[in-house]
């Protein structure tokens, strides 16, 4: 009983925190859905990552947004420019931080990464869109994870959207 | 109205660059496999001089570079084949770098990699304040800002931090005489 309350309690916590998600985080999952007239892929017990990242700080890492949005090749497409649709959604409270763009072997990837500094800790959002999918993050990080993302912006960001060839 | 905004947004970033990226580099941008771009601001690369140790010699000497710098702007595009891009279209950058202030100091060629680097310093009151590279090979092309106080010398040194390629430019060169001419030559 006692742990069936825990996990309760843990998926509120969760849920509250997905509710605390910056309007810029919902607003380029906003610009996404649109374009591709789908809607983020659930993910069951996604609280429960935010309560562990909260505890334990994975990799500098206190809190994190997720969406991801699967089988987009077989959504129509509304034609915008993403990239353009993405910054406006984002606005000016966050800086621009990297940006990776490739167009290798017919298919298209784009990472956009934004940061903002909120106390001592930073937020990044990145955007990755790929031919088939495109995940939108929101990371709360320490001053050592962002350290990181510094040291290597353009490696970070291409782990980010998956690709492990750099 | 609603257009004017994601452009406003997207010119705002260069506001603390000391050059203007061409909008002939979007077009470039589209033929490229691979496009990156690196902004980081004054106040983000102090955050990251922090986390640089003053008892490692190479990290301290780092720490010390980043700590005259007010921004580093990186662009980068990597094509599939050869010469999918002209010498011309950084013609409108190059432009910018002959403007009072700045000076053409180093070029480095290799023909037998085809890699051309040309770094350019601005000055103000004899004081540097900001540095341009512009670096070609046959498939790739990386145009580097660094806005503050740094040294053409100084740049091996931060290549693989910050987002900042390592770039060989050569030995150093000093072509600050010589194209201040050339450049006076042309302009006539």
């Amino acid at each position: 009983m006692r742990s069936t309350s825990m996990v309760l309690a843990a998926c509120l916590l969760g849920a509250a925190s997905a509710q605390a998600a910056d309007r810029e985080f919902t607003e380029v999952v906003r610009v996404i859905s649109d374009e591709f007239h789908t809607r983020p892929t659930s993910i069951p017990m996604f609280g429960l990552v935010n309560v562990f990242a909260a505890a334990v700080h994975p990799a500098g890492t206190r809190h994190i947004d997720l969406a991801v949005f699967e089988h987009l090749g077989s959504h129509d497409r509304e034609g915008r420019n993403l990239s353009d649709a993405i910054l406006s959604a984002v606005g000016r409270s966050w800086k621009p931080f990297v940006q990776v763009r490739s167009h290798k072997n017919g298919h298209e990837e784009t990472v956009l990464v934004y940061m903002r500094q909120e106390g001592k800790d930073w937020k990044l959002l990145v955007t990755a869109v790929e031919h088939d999918e495109a995940t939108v993050v929101q990371l709360l990080l320490n001053a050592d994870a962002l350290a990181r993302w510094m040291a290597s912006p353009e490696h970070c960001a291409r782990h980010w959207s998956g690709d492990q060839t750099e | 109205m609603k257009f004017a905004i994601p452009v406003l947004l997207a010119v705002l970033p260069l506001a603390a660059q000391d050059i203007k990226m061409p909008a002939g580099l979007d077009r470039l941008a589209e033929k490229a496999s691979d496009v990156v771009d690196v902004s980081l601001d004054g106040a983000l690369l102090q955050l990251a001089s922090r986390f640089l140790s003053e008892k490692d010699p190479d990290e301290a000497h780092v720490k010390r570079l980043i700590g005259g710098l007010k921004g580093v702007y990186v662009k980068s595009f990597e094509f599939e084949n050869r010469d999918e891009y002209k010498e011309s279209d950084v013609d409108e950058l190059r432009a910018q770098l002959k403007a009072p202030g700045w000076a053409r100091i180093i070029t480095a060629r290799s023909k037998r990699s085809g890699e051309n680097s040309d770094v350019y310093l601005k000055t103000d009151a004899g004081q540097i304040t900001g540095l341009a590279i512009i670096a070609t090979e046959p498939k790739e092309l990386t145009i580097i800002n660094i806005v503050g106080s740094i040294r053409p010398e100084d740049i091996r040194d931060l290549g693989g931090h910050l987002g900042i390629p390592k770039i060989d430019i050569g030995p150093v060169r000093n072509d600050k005489d010589k194209n201040d001419k050339k450049d006076k030559e042309d302009d006539k």
